[in-house]
């Protein structure tokens, strides 16, 4: 495996850091790609909670600054050494002015910075819980390296700019062996203003440095072993997809499914196809390549949606709007007597939709997932 | 391979932006021009880091995840209290790299530094401007007599070679140096134009952006651009006191003032001029119409115009940034690598 090969992103979810102990459990977690000779590029969220409470601070709850003073001042007390402590406390003073300037008003600039601390510190934390584990590791920063346009709470990337500094940086990183940690969620204008990426701008960051360095793998690291076939609190005989094309991961995200954000298969799309890999520390359960197999061809996820009048059904996956399967899926319904008030379907796109008469959609979609992925193997 | 061996005393924003530039580019600086940069030793106002064989990229870029004040924390080369007379003995370095605050009224720490930097033979590059200002005779003079050079593009325009273009004009006859030359208060100016906000939502904007600091006095009571222009003086041999310079305070500028203007069609902006025929400076707050160049250059951005007796030239780019200076420290100590170690 030659040098730059071993590099790798993995993306750490806030929902997986809510103290000091997460953070040492995370560390060892990535010490494991380590040791196995791989180079991740670790991108961090903010801990559990702390993006909420600041979106409230700068909405004029000043006092919810406390709750992530207490919580990141105990992670860093945890940890247990001075310069982390220091670092944190000094991050927090520096929030805390600033929340304090805040002017009367919304401030989209002021926003995205007091924002940004919330990865910002965890960075710092992640770092030393990596140090804790024997890992040699290093901060970068988003704001040095992901270039942004200006639209505030919702940049997006300016890849060309982005893909320049990630060049630049790589071979410093890859001779100086330690473990590059990253803020997700945040990156800055040209002219250096801080701006955020919007929901799951984590994914989006460790799929575009992924797509610029052109790496093999990104890691999408969360609390579930992988994308479900349905929601398991509604379903729960759903199951893990073992592998899905971006185009249905993007169409799923499209219909509401959680944990996929759609920007970011951008840059996978446009620049180098990495796997995505979505999973927990246990279990990488779901495998996001560019194009599936034909062997792979097929349903992958369904959901309902019960926003309108007329609820629907959604099955997701290449080749669910072929005829074929049309047929199935009418005829599941015939044989059980389901009325459907409408179907959609087109041959560009992964996806099946049905919908059906109001408070049916959860039985129906019982159904379906158990004829269609239950009954089938 | 040639190894120059570097000491940069002051870590705070400058200090470390300039450290990890170093440690990011200085490998590629070696391939490209053939000499070697090593920190030996890095200083802040607690303690130092001294390692006469030069840090390495690794330990200079966690050197910079330290807290403020926190060099003291870092591992075995450090140590506590500051003892730059010790960094000379120990460590030797060739060129001695000033990143301390400005202190308009004594010059130290920069001034005492750099006079034993040059005493012990060491080429000196600094982004504190105090030391000249207050001491600029002192330092070429020793400077000259040990043959040393004394760099310090980053002290006007930082982010630009403004100063090195400036000197370059050795035939004109500058008569006049006037502009835009302090990036704080240019952008409270913009926001107060902008945005609509008074002086002192203005400046808070800015110190919560990390643009104005906390104590803000030497960029609105026009210490830093006084400054500048006193450099800009002896840069072009007609050297003007600090003293002397006539300085407005931006505080007085109302949002009133502003919108008054702004109705007749102009702008406000703080302007720096030095008149090198009358011998006359000044920091003060100028209408500018709308039209004009100065008008245009907002945020944190600087403008300078240049005329001598046969040219005129303007020069735009940012003053300040902790990128943007640390890169021109770190053109400056590459000049004296390349000129004087190759
Ligand atoms: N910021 C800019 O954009 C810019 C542009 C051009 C020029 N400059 C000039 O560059 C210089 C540095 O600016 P900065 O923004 O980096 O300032 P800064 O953040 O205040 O950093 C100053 C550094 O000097 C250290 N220091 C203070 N007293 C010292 C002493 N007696 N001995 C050794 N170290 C001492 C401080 O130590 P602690 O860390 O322990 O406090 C700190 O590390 C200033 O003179 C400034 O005017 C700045």
């Amino acid at each position: 495996m030659s040098e730059r090969e071993s590099l790798c992103a993995i993306k750490v979810g806030g929902s997986l850091l809510k103290d000091g102990k997460s953070y040492l459990e995370a560390a060892k977690n990535i010490k494991k790609f380590v040791d196995e000779g791989l180079l991740p590029i670790v991108v961090v969220s903010a801990a559990k909670g702390v993006t909420d409470a600041l979106l409230e601070v700068t909405r004029g709850a000043a006092e919810k600054l406390g709750k992530v003073f207490d919580l990141y001042m105990g992670i860093a007390t945890e940890l247990g050494s001075q310069k982390v402590y220091k670092r944190v406390l000094e991050e927090l003073e520096l929030l805390k002015r600033i929340t304090n300037s805040v002017i009367e008003g919304y401030d989209p600039v002021l926003q995205d910075l007091i924002l940004s601390f919330g990865e910002r510190i965890s960075k710092v934390l992640m770092v030393e819980a990596l140090e804790a584990m024997g890992v040699r590791a290093l901060e970068l920063n988003a704001r040095e390296l992901i270039i942004t346009n200006d639209v505030h709470g919702d940049a997006t990337i300016d890849y060309v700019t982005t893909a320049n500094h990630l060049e630049k940086l790589v071979n410093s990183i890859i001779s100086t062996a330690a473990v590059p940690v990253i803020e997700g969620f945040i990156g800055a204008t040209e002219d250096g203003r801080v701006t955020t990426l919007g929901r799951g701008g984590s994914d989006y960051t460790a799929t575009t440095i992924a797509a610029l360095l052109r790496l093999n793998d990104v890691y999408l690291v969360t609390e579930v072993d992988g994308i479900m076939t349905a929601d398991p609190s509604v379903i729960p005989t759903a199951r893990i997809v073992k592998v899905m094309s971006y185009r249905e991961a993007m169409e799923a995200a499209l219909h509401g499914a959680k944990r996929i954000n759609p920007k970011a298969f951008e840059p996978l799309e446009k620049f180098y196809g990495s796997v995505v890999h979505i999973g927990s520390w246990k279990l990488f359960g779901t495998k996001i390549v560019q194009a599936i197999p034909k062997e792979h061809r097929g349903p992958k996820v369904m959901m309902h949606r019960s926003l309108h009048e007329m609820p629907y059904i959604a099955i997701i996956g290449e080749g669910v709007s072929d005829t074929s399967f049309i047929k199935k899926v009418i005829d599941i319904l015939y044989e059980q007597g389901v009325e459907i008030m409408g179907l959609q379907t087109y041959y560009y796109r992964p996806s099946i939709i049905m919908h059906v008469k109001k408070g049916s959609e959860v039985s129906t979609l019982k159904l379906l997932h158990k004829k269609v992925f239950e009954e089938v193997d | 391979m040639k190894n120059v061996n570097i000491a940069v005393i002051g870590f705070g924003n400058i200090g470390r932006a300039f450290v990890r530039v170093l440690a990011l580019k200085r490998k590629l600086l070696a391939k490209k021009y053939g000499v070697n940069i090593n920190v030996v030793a890095v200083v802040d106002s607690k303690g130092m880091v001294i390692k006469p064989s030069g840090l390495d990229d690794y330990e200079m870029l966690k050197l910079c995840e330290v807290p403020k004040s926190g060099i003291y924390m870092f591992g075995s080369y450090a140590k506590q209290g500051v003892n730059v007379e010790e960094v000379y003995s120990k460590a030797a370095p060739n060129i001695h790299v000033e990143l301390t605050p400005a202190n308009y009224v004594s010059g130290e720490p920069g001034f005492t530094n750099i006079m034993l930097a040059l005493k012990s033979g060491a080429h000196v590059v600094t982004a504190n401007k105090a030391p000249l200002v207050l001491h600029y005779e002192d330092i070429m003079a020793e400077a000259r007599v040990r043959k040393l050079a004394v760099k310090f593009r980053a002290t006007v325009m930082g982010g630009t070679p403004f100063l090195e273009v400036l000197a370059s004009m050795k035939s004109h006859d500058i008569e006049k140096v006037e502009g835009i030359l302090n990036a704080t208060t240019n952008y409270i100016l913009t926001e107060m134009h902008d945005n609509l906000l008074d002086f002192e939502q203005a400046l808070k904007k800015a110190q919560a952006l990390g643009i104005a600091e906390t104590d803000p006095t030497l960029d609105i009571e026009g210490f830093d651009a006084a400054a500048k222009l006193t450099i800009i003086s002896y840069v072009i041999g007609k050297p003007i006191n600090i003293n002397s310079i006539y300085r407005e305070s931006v505080t007085k500028i109302t949002l009133k003032d502003v919108l008054d203007a702004v109705k007749q069609g102009q702008v406000i902006k703080y302007i720096a001029s030095l008149d090198a025929q009358k011998m006359v400076a000044s920091v003060k707050i100028e209408r500018i119409p709308r039209e004009n160049v100065f008008a245009q250059i907002n945020g944190t951005l600087n403008g300078v115009k240049i005329k001598s007796d046969a040219t005129e030239l303007f020069f735009i780019g940012r003053g300040g940034g902790r990128m943007e200076t640390a890169h021109t420290v770190l053109d400056d100590v590459l000049e004296v690598a390349l000129r004087w170690f190759t």
